[in-house]
C-alpha cells in the first residue's frame, strides 16, 4: 500500500506530472470533438450522394469519388493516414499539430459514418420516397423532411458508437508527436522509469469516459425504442 | 382531361404494357381490374410518372407530361393525388404534420391554411379527434383515410388509387371503400386499380378490364358484368364473382 502512495506522488504529484494527463485529457476531447463533427459532415454528404445514386442513377461521378474515398480509408490502417496526413499532406507547411490530428481522424471517421448513415437510408422503405414524390415534391425535399428524419433515428445508437470507437482510436495521435492522453501518460512513464501507475491511469481514464458514453447510448436506444411503440 | 398514345413499359426485358391508346375524361370514375401481372398498377402509375414509361405519350390537360422536365413532373404531381396499398404514410410525424407537409413545404398554404384545410379533411374522412396522433397508432383503414385525405390536402384534380384496400383486414376495406364512394360522388375524377368488384360495380363510370399489359374490354359497370364478351374476362369474372 504504502509503495502504492509513494507510486502515486512520483508519477502524479512530484513536478505537477498530472499536468499531463489533464492536459492530454483535453488535447484528447478536443480532437475527438471536431473529428466528430467533421466526420459527422462529411459522412452525411457522402451517405446522401451515394444513396441517391443508388435511388436515381444520377451522380455518377460523384459517387465514383465517393467510393474510391471509402475504399482507401477504410482500406488503410489509421495511423499510416496519421501520418500521410502529417508528414506528406501538410509536410511543407508549418501548422499545428491538433489540427492536422483533426483533420486525419475527422476524414477517417467521415469514411465510417457515411456507411452507417447510408445504411439507414437505404433501410427507409421506398414507398415513402414514393408518397413524398407523389405529392410533389422533390427529391432533396422528400429526402430532407421525409427519408433523412426516419434514416437517422434508426442509425442514432450506431452514430453514437462510432463517436466511442474514435475517442479510443485517437490514442495514435502520439504518432505525430500530439500530446494526448495516452502520449501524456507516456511521458510521465519515461521521466519516472515507473509503468504501472500512468499506464493503468490512463486506460482507466479512456474506460470511464467510454463507460459513461455507453450508458448515454444505451439510455437514447431505449428512449427511441419506446417512441417507437407509442 | 388524360390522353394516353400508344403507352409501353417495360421491366428488362419484359414488355408490361402493350401499346395502350387511352382517354379519361374529366369527371369520370374508371376502375381497373385485372389479374396479378396484368399491369394495372404499372399503367396508374405511368400517370403520375412513378414509373417511367418506354414509349408513347401521356397528355394531361394539353401538356405532354412524358417529355416533361423534372420540375414541370413535380408540378404535375401537385394536381394529381396517390393513394398507395401500403398507406406510406410519414410514420415519424403527426397526423396533421402529414397532412400539411407537402402544401405548406411546397408553398402553397401557409402552415395556419394548412392546418384549417386539415382539419377540414379530417372531418370529411371521420378521423377529426386523430391530428395529434402519430400513424402508429391507426389501425389500417383510419390509416388509408388519412392517406386520402393527404392526397386531398393538395387539391388534386384527379385522384389515383393503387389496390388502396389490398392490404387492409376485410372489417377496414368498407371504411375506406366509403369515403371513396364519396369522394366520387363529389365529382372527383378517380382512376381506382381495385379487387372490390361491388366497388367497380357501383361506383364505376366505366370498367376496365386488363390482362397481359393489353386493355382487352371496357364498358359501363352494368354492361361489363352482366354481359362480358372477352373469353379471358368471363374466366377472371367467372373466378372472383
Amino acid at each position: 500500500m504504502d509503495e502504492l502512495i509513494a507510486s502515486f506522488r512520483q508519477n502524479f504529484i512530484e513536478q505537477d506530472r498530472w499536468k499531463y494527463l489533464t492536459n492530454g485529457l483535453k488535447t484528447t476531447l478536443i480532437i475527438t470533438f471536431f473529428a466528430v463533427l467533421i466526420g459527422f459532415v462529411l459522412g452525411f454528404i457522402v451517405a446522401v450522394i451515394r444513396s441517391t445514386h443508388d435511388k436515381t442513377g444520377k451522380l455518377k461521378i460523384a459517387n465514383l469519388i465517393c467510393k474510391i474515398y471509402l475504399t482507401v480509408i477504410r482500406g488503410t490502417p489509421m495511423v499510416v493516414q496519421l501520418l500521410i496526413t502529417y508528414f506528406v499532406i501538410f509536410g511543407s507547411v508549418n501548422i499545428d499539430k491538433i489540427f492536422v490530428a483533426v483533420m486525419a481522424f475527422g476524414i477517417n471517421s467521415g469514411a465510417y459514418v457515411a456507411e452507417i448513415v447510408r445504411s439507414g437510408i437505404m433501410s427507409i422503405d421506398n414507398g415513402q420516397l414514393e408518397a413524398g414524390r407523389s405529392l410533389g415534391l422533390n427529391y432533396r425535399q422528400t429526402m430532407f423532411y421525409i427519408i433523412m428524419p426516419q434514416a437517422l433515428k434508426t442509425v442514432l445508437p450506431a452514430l453514437a458508437n462510432e463517436c466511442i470507437v474514435l475517442l479510443k482510436e485517437t490514442s495514435v495521435a502520439g504518432y505525430i508527436a500530439v500530446q494526448d492522453l495516452t502520449k501524456g501518460g507516456d511521458i510521465i512513464r519515461s521521466q519516472t522509469y515507473s509503468a504501472f501507475m500512468p499506464l493503468i491511469t490512463v486506460a482507466v481514464i479512456y474506460l470511464m469516459m467510454v463507460m459513461i458514453l455507453s450508458n448515454l447510448v444505451s439510455r437514447l436506444e431505449r428512449r427511441l425504442a419506446k417512441n417507437d411503440r407509442h | 382531361m388524360i390522353d394516353i398514345k400508344n403507352l409501353c413499359k417495360d421491366f428488362g426485358n419484359t414488355r408490361v404494357l402493350k401499346n395502350i391508346t387511352e382517354t379519361i375524361h374529366k369527371g369520370e370514375k374508371v376502375v381497373i381490374i385485372g389479374p396479378s401481372g396484368s399491369g394495372k398498377s404499372t399503367f396508374l402509375r405511368c400517370l403520375n410518372l412513378m414509373e417511367t414509361p418506354t414509349s408513347g405519350d401521356i397528355v394531361f390537360e394539353g401538356s405532354n407530361i412524358t417529355k416533361a422536365s423534372d420540375r414541370e413532373i413535380n408540378l404535375l404531381r401537385q394536381r394529381m393525388g396517390m393513394v398507395f396499398q401500403h398507406f406510406n404514410l410519414f410514420p415519424h410525424l403527426t397526423i396533421r404534420k402529414n397532412i400539411t407537409l407537402a402544401p405548406v413545404k411546397l408553398k402553397l398554404m401557409t402552415q395556419q391554411e394548412a392546418d384549417d384545410k386539415a382539419e377540414e379533411l379530417l372531418k370529411i374522412v371521420g378521423l377529426p379527434e386523430k391530428a395529434d396522433e402519430y400513424p402508429a397508432r391507426l389501425s389500417g383503414g383510419q390509416k388509408q383515410r388519412i392517406a386520402i385525405a393527404r392526397a386531398l390536402a393538395m387539391k388534386p384534380e384527379v385522384m389515383l388509387f393503387d389496390e388502396p384496400t389490398s392490404a387492409l383486414d376485410p372489417e377496414m376495406v368498407g371504411e375506406v371503400l366509403e369515403l371513396m364512394k364519396k369522394l366520387a360522388d363529389d365529382g372527383m375524377t378517380m382512376i381506382v386499380v381495385t379487387h372490390e368488384m361491388g366497388f367497380a360495380r357501383e361506383v364505376a363510370s366505366r370498367v376496365m378490364f386488363m390482362s397481359d399489359g393489353e386493355i382487352l374490354e371496357q364498358n359501363e359497370p352494368g354492361e361489363f358484368f352482366s354481359n362480358p364478351q372477352n373469353k379471358r374476362l368471363k374466366d377472371f369474372l367467372s373466378k372472383v364473382l
